[in-house]
């Protein structure tokens, strides 16, 4: 029994070990295998068909190119910003418990109330912003353009919604984010399958919507009020590893998701005006492009605006920076969300804010030890350097001991990384700060004040000492007499000019330097005794120099010197500092080496030069007429911070020359020849080469229109002569792009001609690529060979060579120990020419177009990275703009103050930043279709808000078709199922950019919000949309084919417009006019192809241009107040007005329709002339019969007049033959009758009789069928009796 | 809208055409303000009115106003339309002029330029057409610009004063330019040039080719000058002869000089060895400054550097021009996108 249960052994029929044996079952029949199969019989995979070989490989190609994209230069940043997760969904679907619960997931810290987005740091490379959308349309929309994922939440209880639809569709105007579907509320399903079905259902539809095999995701259910840990973890994982396609909008322009806003207006001004415009600070990732300073950013809800200000921030939320293990640990994974309240610390270009968090904000921060750690070492770091400023103050003009050194000493070592980033931001902050508020900026001033006078010779830093200690207000200086204040502005002045000179942020900065020390070394010539007897001085006593040092025009050697006695002690310098108040130079003194200065400086930076110590000049004025040492500082301050750059070059270069400090002393007159003629000789050569980095980058005042204001005003002050003439000169001298030869060389001499011989081929050219070195070289490699054919062996061009190192081997085999190692070199050398000669003939054969393409991108894109790699930040900045990636703070004026006043942290913010001209406003043209799913059609010049670009705006379209000849036709609706196009007045767009078209974003809409969608076609400024325009008139004169026509214009001028105009009659008789006739006015002659009748009326068609009204009103949707954000509503349509006035609209009587009246038009007879007639063929010709004329009287019958008698017989006979005639009908009806009695009898009959014979024939067959079964049956029975 | 493209403003005529072309290819409208106001002929001048005059043909919903002195110039920009144009450039100054602005523009056109210029072809003050056709367009060439119907044509000389020079410059479309790294300037490999002369003799042409090739003979034997005569209406209006020279280096970059004789009337004659042995100076004068662009190109390559993609360009220059200087001064107007930073030749 049990071996009958036992299953049979099953071989197998697939798999590898099936295979495995097939093979060798093959090799076993000594039939090889499959592979064999083409060696075996290789005709039966030759080719059959060329064609069909053709196209097999066309399509095999033609399916390679496809997976083709055009290759891009790859511009992500290293370190990419947060990506945009958008939590998109109708309300109660559960988006808010979904965020939640991917914090948790993330961060495992619990956010009770979000508003605004988060962001948190989700993976080793990846951050993740995210941000719940509700259903009000301009959030859908605005959060539709900067999303990169779209997490849309679908009730699987209730099914998709509206909301879900028209995200979509906004999604796939603006660029498609990638979508995920997540299904909510699967608990509510009872029955397993019918859950199954719904799911099913929903993924299809989605499907349809998005791609098939979108990602829908299924939360099962809740548990505690959150959805499930494994569930959310999956999520999580989905989202981390996600991939994005870049999409063209994004990438093409910055943009930022605001995730902070501070208000900066002055508190004073709104006081005063609480409806003033404010200045607003904003936050967040940098994304997109690189964002410049100063560029045009449109806020979607608020309107245009100029960036005032941007600078970046630390990362407040920064990626780990070691990845050495798997996964994140507890410290970096870190949650930021301002507008939430979360993330502890805020940092800002001046400031940095620790949100406490009330009383339970401790507890919280001991969770979470990270931001515990920063905000405790904030604290009190902040705190300390508070301290440190005080004291090292209070020190430094008590006494000067050693203490403030030391501090000073202390600040410049010990300070942790993070606070001198901040100090970097708050140097770079102090350029553009008001100085009336800020306290912290002042005292960062005074550190930035210590580098800086550090680099940059005593001047600066002294000026700075002093502008700092008025700030400070400690010290009472009795010297501070007016006259010192002026003295001081003199020497910021001399900075100034200092600073204007050329200088050059690459290394060969020094060669501009030296020139701008040229001119400096001439001054010292001419005080030469002077400078030197005091040059010999300082080499002795060193703070003698510093004493000196407050004069602008120090020779190189003072600068020197000053330099080395700056390494020696800071103290002494501090010192220095002090005294060189007493030290004296007239302002007559300072004016004069600033012009001599001047003179020294480029010819061509000559202008921008003196531009610029102009508008320095105004703004120091202004200072000095109130008073305030303060603003001195800010002065000194915006030149040392333009300054960076250079001062650290020179520092570099002091630092070289400090090697020889003592002799510059001694041999000073030749060293200072030497550079003058070095600095000569190069200005000679670079004439035109100003500071070209901050040429292009740094602030040039372009306003001419400020520099002559401040010329009178500096009037007043000091003479001043101004090389206003040559200034005017040169702003009207010749427009020429060329650059004449100014000190032409003697070409004739040989040593010029010598300069420049080595540019020619025939010249000298470098080892790499002297075609006789290489040449050589190659011989070397490749010189011996064996012609395999003769036999010969050449040997190379060392032929001679190697008698005599045969001879000499044995010498020098022990004195060169590294011709071994040359031969192996010289050996690896010719494999690798060998290897490259393989590869350009083998491999670079096959690669395509497209490879090289992609090649080049990629080369592109490695250039790209860099060119920038090695610089900091701040330089790379100015450079690039803020790169993508970077949290950046961005500083925006006048803003209306509804947007503070009515702040409301749900509604996302967003700076989206503008192109070139996008700026602009003009007539865009688009291709327009109305949404299938909406109710109504659109009407032109009812206004609608469209959504293009970054912008929501409402304007007011006009629809129009073209036509064939390329005219473009008003249409006073859009068609119902077909694209028209659509212009409107409004911001220009780049082509190509999609848009969607919504008539009202307030209020609840049941049905489908999104009218209508498109693509931008054109941008133009001039528009040619017409609109058919018929004038008609009537002929009051006709000759034959002439007429004279009035009633279609009203003067002769009209007329003569229009001479030679086609015109037309109703039915149709084409003509044109001639000419206008002198009365009755605006008549014309016209001749047509026919004699017109006075009933004609004739009409001309004309096309009239339609004029677009210049309509453009921006959605300020952000600017209501909190709760009625979606309550924007702009322009009325006439429809709405008429409704909401209760207007009726009056119907054009014309227009009525009326019952037609036709007269009934009489006709003439045809008449045909006789002559005509005549020739006609008999067939055509007409057939009257001659009327029956008159019947002659002889043919007429008299009338007959009866008798009476006759009479009587006639009514006789008359009634006699009615009453027979209705006899006979009688007879007639009864006899028919009678007939169909007998035919229905006849047919009853019939059908008897057939039905017996059917009968009968049955019966018949019957018998014969069984007669026939019998005569079988009996044969076969014969049959089997044979057989028996 | 809230914040209009605020215009900028200047003072002063000089470089005009810059500021009028940047404005355009920004968008950006620009108020030049005291145009010759203390000039015994205040106000714009033919030339400089015919430049507008041009702008205008180009663009589409351009607004100018100038004041009733000419003193004042505003000028919003259109849009850059193209299309085919002809134009009658003043004869106060060489076609060049106004191709130099051209090249800037016309590759960022909706439709491709096809644009007939009539005017003086060659003079002493712009760079000849002759010089634009031999360097520029291999400059645009290497942005990528180029195609079947890139070319500038010479139809007919004209030297000043009476000018009747015709020149056909059409160029295609491209929105997108390539970056650029020309960095290394290669070696000469040989000297082109064209000698041109109409309504005087034709040994002129011949004569200069002897005297310049004398003095370049020392350093390259390969040298060629073509000699070009035109005869009839292809002459123009005014005699004059000149020289334009075209150095070519291994590496496909371009360095020229030219020189033109006096204009009729104006000034003492020239003899034609002078003028052939003094723009053979010129031309080593350029090779000596060095650079991948020449002088008069410089500020066409570096607006072109700025206008491409946000990719890196490296160019040498030699030392700058002022022109080009102003140029870079001006480019806030434009904004730059991609960094360029400009290495120093010597």
């Amino acid at each position: 029994m049990e071996a009958k249960d036992q299953k049979k052994h099953r071989k197998k029929n697939s798999g590898p070990k099936a295979e495995k044996k097939k093979k060798r079952h093959l090799q076993d029949l000594q039939l090889g295998d499959e592979e064999d199969a083409r060696k075996r019989n290789p005709k039966a995979f030759a080719v059959q068909s060329a064609v069909r070989m053709a196209r097999s490989f066309h399509r095999t190609q033609d399916l390679k190119t496809k997976k083709h994209h055009i290759p891009v230069v790859d511009r992500t940043p290293l370190e990419p910003p947060p990506i945009v997760v958008v939590v998109m969904g109708p309300p109660k679907v559960g988006k808010s418990t979904l965020i939640q619960c991917l914090i948790r997931n993330f961060t495992r810290q619990k956010l009770t109330e979000i508003r605004g987005p988060v962001t948190i740091v989700s993976g080793k490379k990846r951050r993740l912003t995210i941000i719940e959308c509700g259903c009000d349309i301009n959030m859908m929309i605005d959060l539709a353009k900067v999303a990169d994922l779209v997490l849309m939440l679908i009730d699987a209880s209730f099914g998709f919604e509206m909301e879900t639809f028209e995200f979509l569709n906004i999604c796939q105007v603006h660029g498609f984010p990638k979508i995920m579907g997540v299904l909510t509320h699967l608990d509510s399903f009872k029955h397993n399958k019918q859950l199954k079905k719904t799911k099913k259902r929903l993924k299809h539809r989605f499907w349809t919507e998005v791609y098939p095999g979108a990602k829908l995701f299924y939360l099962s259910g809740m548990v505690h009020g959150e959805y499930q840990n494994q569930e959310i973890h999956n999520l999580g994982r989905f989202i981390t590893v996600m991939k994005f396609r870049p999409l063209t909008w994004q990438t093409s322009h910055p943009y930022i998701l605001a995730d902070r806003m501070e208000d900066l207006t002055n508190p004073e001004d709104i006081r005063t005006n609480i409806k003033c415009d404010r200045k607003v600070s904003l936050y967040g990732y940098l994304r997109g492009t690189h964002l410049k300073n100063k560029s045009q950013i449109h806020m979607p809800g608020i309107g245009d605006f100029t960036v005032s200000d941007v600078s970046f921030l630390p990362d407040p939320c920064a990626l780990p920076e070691q990845q050495k293990k798997r996964c994140l640990n507890e410290k970096e994974k870190l949650v930021y969300a301002p507008l939430s309240g979360v993330g502890g610390v805020l940092y800002d270009k001046d400031a940095v804010y620790v949100d406490l968090g009330g009383s339970h904000g401790f507890q919280a921060l001991d969770e979470v030890g990270s931001t515990h750690e920063l905000v405790q070492s904030l604290i009190s770091t902040h705190s300390t350097i508070d301290a440190k400023m005080a004291s090292s103050r209070v020190m430094l003009f008590s006494d000067s001991k050693a203490l403030g050194s030391e501090d000073i000493d202390n600040q410049g070592l010990l300070m942790p990384k993070e606070e001198k980033q901040m100090d970097l931001k708050t140097g770079r902050m102090r350029r553009k700060a008001v100085f009336g508020d800020e306290d912290g900026s002042g005292d960062s001033d005074d550190e930035e004040g210590d580098e800086m006078s550090e680099d940059d010779g005593l001047e600066n830093g002294s000026s700075d000492e002093e502008a700092v200690e008025e700030e400070n207000a400690e010290v009472t200086d009795e010297c501070m007499t007016a006259k010192g204040v002026k003295r001081r502005k003199l020497e910021e002045l001399e900075e100034d000019s200092e600073a204007d000179l050329p200088a050059f942020a690459d290394s060969d900065d020094d060669l501009e330097r030296s020139s701008a020390e040229e001119g400096e070394a001439e001054e010292a010539d001419e005080s030469s005794e002077e400078e030197d007897c005091s040059a010999g001085e300082k080499g002795i006593s060193g703070s003698k120099a510093v004493r000196e040092g407050s004069k602008a025009e120090l020779s190189p050697a003072n600068h020197q010197r000053d330099r080395v006695n700056l390494e020696k002690s800071l103290l002494m310098k501090k010192a220095a500092l002090t005294t060189s108040d007493s030290g004296h130079c007239t302002a007559e003194e300072v004016f004069a080496s600033e012009d001599e200065s001047e003179e020294s400086s480029s010819l061509s930076a000559e202008e921008e030069d003196s531009e610029n110590q102009e508008a320095l000049r105004k703004k120091l004025l202004k200072p000095s007429q109130v008073g305030s040492g303060q603003k001195l500082g800010s002065r000194n301050l915006i030149d040392e911070t333009s300054d960076i750059e250079d001062l650290l070059k020179e520092e570099e270069d002091y630092k070289e020359e400090r090697n020889d400090p003592t002799e510059t002393s001694g041999a000073l007159k030749w060293k200072e020849d030497l550079s003058r003629k070095a600095a000569e000789a190069f200005l000679r050569q670079q004439q035109a080469a100003p500071n070209l980095r901050k040429l292009i980058y740094g602030t040039v005042t372009e306003d001419n229109e400020e520099e002559d204001d401040t010329q009178e005003e500096l009037g007043g002050l000091f003479r001043v002569t101004q090389p206003d003439r040559g200034c005017k000169h040169k702003a009207d001298s010749l427009d020429c792009s060329r650059f004449p030869v100014e000190a032409p060389h003697d070409w004739d001499l040989e040593e010029v001609m010598n300069s420049i011989r080595d540019c020619f081929v025939t010249g000298k050219w470098e080892d790499d690529k002297d075609a006789a070195k290489v040449l050589a070289e190659d011989e070397e490699l490749y010189g011996d060979f064996e012609d395999l054919e003769t036999g010969d062996v050449h040997k190379g061009k060392s032929g001679p060579i190697t008698q005599n190192e045969d001879v000499e081997k044995e010498v020098k085999e022990e004195i060169d120990p590294n011709e071994e190692e040359s031969a192996k070199k010289k050996h690896l050398d010719k494999k690798r020419k060998l290897k490259e000669m393989f590869d350009a003939e083998y491999d670079e054969g096959e690669s395509t177009y497209f490879d090289d393409l992609k090649g080049e991108m990629q080369k592109q894109a490695q250039l790209n990275h860099a060119e920038f790699e090695d610089q900091d930040d701040e330089a790379r900045v100015q450079y690039e703009g803020f790169r993508p990636g970077m949290y950046v703070r961005v500083e925006i004026e006048n803003v209306p103050c509804e947007f503070v006043q009515n702040f409301d942290p749900h509604y996302p913010i967003i700076l989206g930043g503008l192109g070139n001209s996008e700026g602009n406003v003009g007539y865009v043209q688009m291709r327009l279709k109305k949404h299938r799913w909406y109710k109504k059609i659109l009407k032109s010049r009812d206004p609608i808000i469209f959504s293009v670009g970054w912008r929501r705006f409402q304007t007011i379209p006009l629809y129009y078709i073209e036509d064939h000849n390329g005219r473009q036709r008003l249409l006073k609706y859009t068609p119902q199922h077909m694209h028209c196009g659509a212009t409107f007045w409004g911001p220009i767009t780049p082509q190509g950019t999609g848009f969607l078209a919504i008539q009202s974003v307030s209020g609840i809409m049941p049905d489908f919000r999104i009218a209508a969608t498109g693509v931008v076609l054109d941008l133009d400024k001039s528009i040619k949309i017409v609109k058919k325009l018929k004038l008609t008139g009537f002929p009051y004169k006709i000759f034959k084919n002439t007429s004279f026509i009035k009633g279609m214009f009203n003067s002769a001028l009209e007329v003569a417009k229009f001479e030679g105009a086609m015109i037309r009659t109703v039915s149709g008789i084409r003509g044109q006019i001639k000419k206008a006739l002198r009365a009755p006015e605006g008549a014309f002659r016209a001749s047509f192809e026919d004699k017109l009748l006075m009933s004609d009326i004739v009409f001309m068609r004309t096309w009239y241009p339609v004029s677009i009204p210049a309509f453009y009103n921006p959605v300020t949707s952000l600017l209501k107040p909190v709760g009625e954000k979606d309550t924007w509503s702009g322009m009325r349509t006439t429809g709405q007005l008429r409704l909401a006035h209760g207007i009726r609209l009056k119907a054009n009587k014309d227009s009525l329709y009326k019952p037609i009246l036709r007269q009934k038009k009489h006709f003439n007879s045809l008449h045909i002339p006789k002559a005509l007639q005549k020739a006609l063929p008999f067939k055509n010709k007409p057939k009257t019969q001659a009327k029956a004329g008159k019947v002659p009287k002889d043919r007429r019958r008299p009338a007959v007049v009866r008798e009476p008698h006759e009479r009587k017989i006639l009514a006789l006979l008359d009634a006699l033959s009615t009453v027979h005639s209705q006899k006979m009908k009688k007879a007639k009806e009864q006899q028919h009758l009678h007939n169909k009695e007998h035919f229905r009898a006849r047919q009853k009959e019939e059908e008897e009789k057939l039905k017996r014979q059917k009968d009968l024939r049955k019966k018949l067959f019957r018998i014969q069928g069984q007669k026939e079964r019998r005569n079988q049956k009996s044969s076969l029975k014969g049959a089997e009796g044979q057989l028996q | 809208m809230a914040t209009q493209a605020h215009s900028l403003s200047y003072a002063g005529c000089n470089f005009l055409r810059q500021r009028l072309v940047l404005s355009t290819l920004s968008g950006r409208p620009v108020k030049i303000r005291k145009i010759r106001a203390r000039d015994d002929n205040p106000g714009l001048r033919d030339f400089e009115a015919s430049f507008i005059r041009l702008l205008d043909k180009i663009t589409n919903g351009s607004r100018i106003e100038i004041n009733q002195t000419g003193t004042t110039l505003y000028y919003q920009p259109g849009l850059l339309y193209g299309g085919s144009v002809e134009h009658d450039c003043s004869v106060l100054r060489g076609i060049g002029y106004y191709l130099e602005s051209l090249l800037c523009l016309a590759p960022f056109m909706k439709h491709p330029l096809k644009i007939v210029l009539r005017g003086v072809t060659n003079d002493q003050v712009d760079p000849s057409v002759d010089v634009l056709k031999a360097t520029a367009l291999p400059l645009l060439k290497q942005f990528g610009i180029d195609g079947e119907s890139f070319e500038l044509k010479i139809v007919r000389r004209g030297m000043p004063p009476g000018g009747g020079g015709e020149v056909v410059f059409s160029c295609p479309v491209r929105k997108v330019l390539k970056p650029i790294q020309l960095t290394d300037p290669g070696k000469i490999k040989r000297i082109r040039g064209m000698a041109y002369s109409v309504r005087v003799s034709p040994q002129m042409a011949n004569r200069i080719v002897d005297s310049a090739r004398s003095i370049l003979n020392k350093f390259i034997p390969d040298i060629y000058i073509y000699t070009d005569h035109m005869k009839g209406v292809n002459s123009g209006k005014s005699p004059g002869f000149g020289l334009s020279l075209v150095a070519e280096t291994t590496s496909g970059t371009f360095l020229s000089a030219e020189l033109a004789s006096n204009p009729q009337g104006q000034g003492a004659a020239v003899l034609p060895e002078d003028l052939g042995r003094n723009c053979a100076r010129l031309l080593l004068e350029e090779i000596y400054r060095g650079g991948c662009v020449d002088s008069t190109n410089q500020s066409l390559a570096l607006l072109l550097m700025t206008l491409g993609q946000q990719d890196v360009s490296k160019v040498l220059l030699g030392p700058l021009s002022p022109y080009t200087t102003a140029g870079l001064i001006s480019k806030p107007q434009v904004g730059i996108r991609s960094a360029s930073r400009v290495p120093r030749a010597h």
